[in-house]
């Protein structure tokens, strides 16, 4: 599966995933807390500006932000006529500028580099015997291998209804997709304890 | 957590992925093609019970989360969780938790077809209906500042396609409990 | 290699899955043939420790499968009906690593385990290929080389060509017989295991024939007749 990262040497892939997360979260954090329609169209013109830096280019930036940006159209036109012009557009301002900020960093940085992030996040989870840091890799690993298999399998299954004269339906589809691909989980599983791959360091 | 049910989350949560990339397939008689990722949400909770189910849920906005575009219609990256409809993602964690704990305690192997498929729907329908609108709707009124009433009215629209997608969900849940049963939970 | 079974049983669900065993395995080929449901899957699974031994115990290379798992399942490579679901990461040459990261290797070390073993079984330059992309013959050897990289000194095979076309069958044939690590196969097909040194077979959930492979496998002909 292709991932939202654009491969770069800008400021912005040049900081660490960590950095920009915790700015980001202060970012929005202080979107929210503003109030002021022109501080807020500031700070969307400077978040528009940091991912026009990026150069990511109208069609990529389209597909990546179409129906997010058609939700906050459509919650700042509901604002305009429900409540007033001057709240319709702070709405506006802030909603965008954090879609903005969000792609950003997610276009900036790699999935290895959030993984590690999560499995750093998850460690005061392990304290607490909730969850392994190690499996969250793992997991992550397990569904990206699958998917395509899966997909395949989809695929399969509707080709065979076509090819029996049936129209693909949601139920007949899903049932023998969920069976057919759970059947492998015993397999996969005495794999993975096969190889110790969870046994503890 | 014994491997088999980290296998198990781990491949329903590409299912719920695979259902938001498979082009709409109609639903019933709603001329309208609804993606049945939502639906998949309903389905980790009847098939797998509130802990895999949950956990297959989380793995996907995970996964999101770290830029990869598995919502439907390509959608990904930390800007959806940033976003007015955020609130249906969360949703989305507390309606399989709720679903898989009612379909547990309700749902049984020896129940009659019919009874497995009532209690499979009111599990589909308080998980995936009401408590994921309540937080979408509280979610959506809180940061758009719109309000309840005005948040719930716009998303009346969706909420007849989702209550369908309980119904196959039900059917689902009963189907595969007869074929591939894993609830209740093997220790 | 020194596998011992000791009075060793096997339930699930209550019910008695291998009957209590007493054998000792030395040999550096063995194969293992029965119906299904005969009990061979569990006793193979019971060598890495995989099933527990109800009563009784099973002991690999001096360690006990129930008291020192996880030494025990050290000694032991398994490889499964399926190879899609042994390769478990979306880049292949991640997958082969992935059995050496609960060791104290440098990444460099790592790195260079894994590029080792692949070259072994032909399909290095497949390294930084996506799983799902491999063909099955190639997912076979990937298999080989994912439990091989952490160096087992004993490889137990359940039914490794039961989903293999002709073709890959015969590449998993050549691949086994050129294998140094000691072998256990289970199997349906007979061919397979014709030249190995001992066979043993298993029937409701006993060991019903025990010694060299002609002999062995006349019984089972016998038995399925």
């Amino acid at each position: 599966m292709k991932t939202l990262y654009m491969d770069g040497s800008g400021f912005l892939h040049r900081l660490s995933a960590r950095a920009k997360l915790v700015l980001l979260a202060v970012a929005s954090l202080a979107l929210f807390l503003i109030q002021s329609p022109l501080v807020l169209g500031v700070g969307a013109v400077a978040s528009g500006l940091l991912f026009a830096s990026l150069r990511i280019g109208w069609r990529q930036t389209w597909l990546r932000l179409r129906v997010l940006f058609l939700t906050i159209a459509a919650v700042a036109l509901f604002t305009l006529v429900f409540n007033s012009p001057v709240e319709a557009v702070s709405v506006f301002f802030r909603l965008s500028a954090l879609a903005l900020l969000a792609s950003a960093v997610t276009a900036t940085t790699t999935t290895g580099d959030f993984i590690t992030e999560v499995t750093f996040a998850a460690l005061p989870l392990e304290k607490l015997g909730l969850v392994k840091a190690a499996d969250i890799g793992l997991s992550i690993g397990l569904v990206l291998r699958f998917i395509p298999e899966i997909l395949l399998r989809h695929q399969a299954i509707r080709d065979a209804h076509i090819a029996r004269g049936l129209r693909p339906r949601t139920l007949s589809i899903i049932v023998p997709l969920i069976i057919l691909t759970l059947k492998n989980a015993d397999e996969i599983a005495s794999a993975i304890d096969a190889r110790a791959i969870r046994a503890q360091k | 957590m014994p491997t088999r049910d980290l296998v198990l989350a781990a491949l329903f949560a590409a299912i719920i992925i695979v259902l938001g990339l498979v082009p709409p397939v109609m639903l019933g008689f709603i001329p309208v093609p609804i993606t049945a990722q939502s639906l998949g949400v309903m389905l980790a909770g009847v098939v797998l019970g509130a802990k895999r189910g949950t956990i297959a849920v989380l793995l996907v906005l995970v996964l999101a989360a770290i830029g990869l575009p598995v919502l439907s219609g390509g959608r990904g990256g930390l800007a959806v969780f940033m976003a007015p409809t955020t609130g249906y993602l969360i949703g989305w964690v507390f309606a399989a938790m709720v679903t898989g704990y009612l379909s547990q305690i309700m749902v049984g192997r020896d129940q009659a077809g019919l009874v497995q498929g009532v209690n499979f729907f009111i599990a589909a329908l308080m998980g995936g209906v009401i408590v994921l609108y309540g937080i979408g709707i509280t979610y959506l009124a809180l940061i758009t500042g719109m309000g309840f009433v005005k948040a719930f009215l716009g998303s009346l629209a969706f909420i007849p396609g989702d209550v369908l997608k309980a119904v196959i969900a039900a059917l689902a849940g009963r189907a595969v409990m007869a074929g591939y049963p894993l609830l209740p939970q093997r220790a | 290699m020194d596998i011992h079974f000791d009075k060793a049983e096997a339930r699930f669900d209550g019910r008695v899955t291998l009957h209590p065993l007493t054998v000792r395995l030395t040999e550096r080929r063995i194969g293992v043939i029965g119906l299904n449901g005969s009990g061979k899957t569990t006793f193979a699974r019971m060598i890495n420790g995989l099933v527990s031994p109800a009563s009784g115990n099973v002991v690999v290379n001096g360690f006990d499968t129930k008291a020192d798992t996880d030494r025990a399942r050290a000694q032991v490579g398994f490889i499964f009906q399926n190879p899609q679901n042994q390769i478990i990461l979306p880049i292949l040459k991640e997958d082969i690593a992935l059995g050496l990261m609960s060791r104290k290797l440098s990444k460099g070390e790592i790195e260079a385990r894994t590029t080792a073993i692949l070259k072994r079984f032909g399909i290095g330059h497949l390294a930084d290929r996506r799983s799902h992309e491999l063909s099955g013959g190639e997912l076979q050897l990937a298999a080989f080389a994912s439990v091989l990289v952490t160096e087992p000194d004993i490889l137990i095979m359940d039914e490794p060509t039961n989903q293999l076309d002709l073709k890959n069958r015969n590449l998993v044939a050549r691949t086994i017989s050129e294998l140094p690590e000691n072998v256990i196969v289970l199997t349906h097909d007979l061919d397979l295991i014709a030249g190995f040194e001992r066979v043993l077979l298993f029937d409701n959930g006993r060991l019903a024939g025990d010694g060299n492979a002609a002999e062995i496998i006349a019984r089972y002909r016998e038995l399925a007749a």
